[in-house]
């Protein structure tokens, strides 16, 4: 049994958020905590299902080993794009992480509710967002056992 | 003086066609009325007599137009003119104003005229200015061919008898509100000068009628006794206090009104009388005041939003300012020239600090538009909570915090854990040349207990009092003392949301005590 990680293969983390300032902060931030990991960038919900389902360009897209999941988005927002992952036989077994800066009580239960497997909400400083990034690197892609991706169709 | 009017010109058949139609029987001679001139003369002055005789009664001719051409004793008595000042004026002058401006001389007039005889009551005002109740008849007097030749006008002063009926009806007339007696029947018995002006119909015109004429729903109602209770209980719930209904002029209009019902037992039966007060301003007073209220209320709930958002709002740039900078200072520091990590210096406490300040305007926002429900909370634990979430301040400040049992209070349990870690904060903060002594009491006063934190620190000029409650107020510099000025801001407005008060009592170099109020425990 092979795990992702082992054996030279990249870790593939989509990230589904539209603030360039926060895509690059969290790039850099995973830069200094693992160099394997392979970065996907969607920038609101429509691009994030359409590199889900690999659609239109799209089509080579891999299959994520994790989502870090922006909550406001345009045009999709993170909530109808967590309903639909969550919601598809096949895209479940994803561990989705909910990234976001709002902390109201009604985003969180939402979250849970829509089986988000975690919510974190993005620290203001510095040192505790790379502090953050690599608690999920330590947690969801070193520690935490995920399913095996399928081959490459 | 004035001759009277159409006595050589009526005849019996006259008399009697006056007669049927309500009209004069001043005319009405026993003899010598075929006669020659001598001896009607000789009726004439007698009549001219007995008229000019008459004390108690004030008789008046009129000519077509109202034109007074006759005016005896009586009339100079009750109405204070005599006979040479008021012939050749018209008897409008006898009106108050309020009949005189809508007409309602020439209205008596045109009603005696159609009708022949008109008897009523109303106001009219003497020489001197002063009004009575007078009850008078006014007659037409017309010729053989029914040609209008003027009026005759009987009148007597009620104010000055002696029947109680007619003080009554006095006293009703001169009453400023509307004043309507209605029967059991729900049918207008008497009403008033004030009634006919306010409703605006004609007296005659309401006499006998529906009191829901005038008032459709709410009073008719109130004079139905049912099975269960006589009259007089029905009416005895409604009595004295006013009731507030809606009216409806002759011309359709509705306005306001409330009612004072009285019951009043005559021979007949109960009569009510209602005394009816236009409440159209009140209403419109009060209308205007809770618009007032409630745009003042959605303005400031809009400010608070704004507050909000626009604090929330500004994190999101905010925090890529403070990331990049504080990424620059990390991979950059020392690497350049000094004055690069000056300026990259700056830039990060610039951002820090902003990043403090709209994190505290967003707290103070939050008083307002996320507070919570208003419970019975033990204060003791509230404070436990404060003091839990400052134990890093208090072990470093080697600070002793000790209360008084403190009671429950109704609050917002997470307010009331912030008002006390804000003021114990502060008080450890701002510590004295000691350790810091903290001190919670409270004591009850009525319906609320009023909670003291009382510290040894620096003090606080008596001249910043009131300064200190405002946002982003702060007596030091930053390099002697941290914090963005909200504290006590959050905590006036928390207390405020309470509904109580936040005051300070201190002197420089004496500590501060601090003073607030919160309802009571509330009843389950």
């Amino acid at each position: 049994m092979t795990f992702i990680g082992s054996n030279g293969m990249p870790i593939e983390v989509l990230l589904v958020e539209d603030s360039p300032g926060d895509v690059r902060l969290t790039r850099e931030a995973f830069r200094e905590a693992n160099l394997a990991i392979q970065l996907h960038v969607a920038s609101d919900g429509v691009e994030a299902l359409a590199f889900l389902t690999r659609t239109g360009a799209y089509a080579e897209a891999p299959r994520p080993d994790l989502i870090l999941l922006d909550l406001n988005l345009p045009r999709m927002d993170g909530r109808q794009v967590l309903a639909h992952i969550k919601g598809d036989d096949d895209l479940k077994t994803i561990p989705t992480v909910i990234l976001t800066t709002s902390e109201a009580d009604s985003d969180i239960v939402m979250s849970y509710t829509l089986r988000a497997n975690c919510y974190l909400s993005k620290p203001v400083q510095l040192d505790a967002f790379e502090g953050l990034v690599k608690s999920i690197n330590d947690f969801w892609l070193t520690r935490a056992k995920l399913p095996q991706r399928q081959p490459a169709r | 003086m004035a001759r009277p009017l159409a006595v050589d010109q009526q005849t019996d058949a006259d008399v009697r066609r006056s007669s049927e139609m309500g009209g004069a029987h001043l005319a009405q001679t026993g003899n010598g009325h075929r006669g020659g001139d001598e001896a009607f003369r000789g009726n004439e002055e007698q009549y001219r007599l007995l008229l000019e005789g008459i004390q108690d009664y004030a008789i008046t001719m009129m000519d077509p137009n109202g034109t007074i051409t006759s005016w005896n004793a009586g009339a100079e008595q009750i109405k204070g003119y005599t006979a040479a000042e008021i012939i050749g004026h018209s008897f409008a002058c006898l009106f108050v104003p309020e009949d005189i401006v809508r007409g309602r001389p020439k209205e008596l007039l045109r009603i005696t005229a159609d009708r022949g005889r008109h008897v009523e009551q109303g106001l009219r005002v003497r020489k001197d200015g002063s009004q009575f109740v007078a009850a008078l008849t006014l007659t037409a007097l017309r010729d053989g061919g029914g040609r209008l030749l003027g009026f005759s006008e009987v009148s007597h002063d009620l104010s000055q008898s002696n029947e109680s009926g007619a003080k009554y009806r006095g006293l009703l007339e001169a009453a400023p509100d509307a004043m309507v007696v209605v029967d059991q029947a729900g049918e207008i018995v008497l009403l008033n000068l004030a009634a006919e002006k306010q409703f605006g119909y004609r007296r005659d015109e309401l006499l006998g009628q529906k009191v829901t004429n005038i008032i459709p729903v709410g009073f008719a109602e109130r004079l139905i006794a049912d099975d269960l209770r006589s009259a007089a209980d029905a009416l005895a719930q409604h009595m004295g206090t006013g009731i507030e209904l809606t009216a409806r002029r002759k011309d359709g209009t509705e306005f306001p009104i409330e009612i004072m019902l009285s019951p009043l037992e005559n021979t007949e039966g109960i009569l009510v009388t209602a005394a009816i007060r236009d409440i159209s301003v009140r209403k419109a007073a009060e209308a205007h005041l809770a618009q007032s209220i409630e745009e003042l209320s959605r303005s400031n709930q809009e400010l608070e939003q704004f507050a909000y958002i626009a604090s929330h709002d500004l994190q999101e740039p905010l925090r890529m300012v403070t990331s990049y900078t504080q990424l620059l200072s990390k991979r950059y520091s020392g690497k350049l020239d000094a004055d690069a990590d000056d300026f990259i210096a700056f830039a990060v406490d610039g951002a820090a600090r902003m990043q403090l300040l709209i994190r505290d305007l967003l707290a103070f926002s939050r008083v307002g538009t996320q507070g919570r429900e208003m419970l019975n909370v033990e204060s003791s634990e509230a404070l436990d909570r404060a003091l839990l979430n400052l134990q890093g301040a208090i072990e470093d400040s080697g600070a002793i915090v000790t209360s008084d049992a403190l009671p429950v209070v109704t609050a917002d349990g997470a307010q009331l854990v912030q008002l006390f870690q804000n003021l114990v904060s502060n008080a450890i903060k701002y510590q004295g040349p000691g350790a810091p002594l903290v001190h919670l009491s409270a004591t009850k006063s009525g319906s609320r207990w009023r909670f003291s934190v009382k510290d040894n620190g620096i003090g606080i000029d008596p001249q910043y009092f009131v300064r200190i409650f405002g946002m982003f107020q702060r007596l030091h510099g930053r390099d002697e003392y941290t914090g963005t000025g909200i504290g006590l801001a959050v905590c006036k407005k928390i207390v405020e949301r309470h509904g109580g008060t936040l005051s300070v009592e201190s002197q420089p170099g004496n500590g501060s005590t601090f003073t607030f109020d919160l309802a009571t425990e509330s009843a389950k």
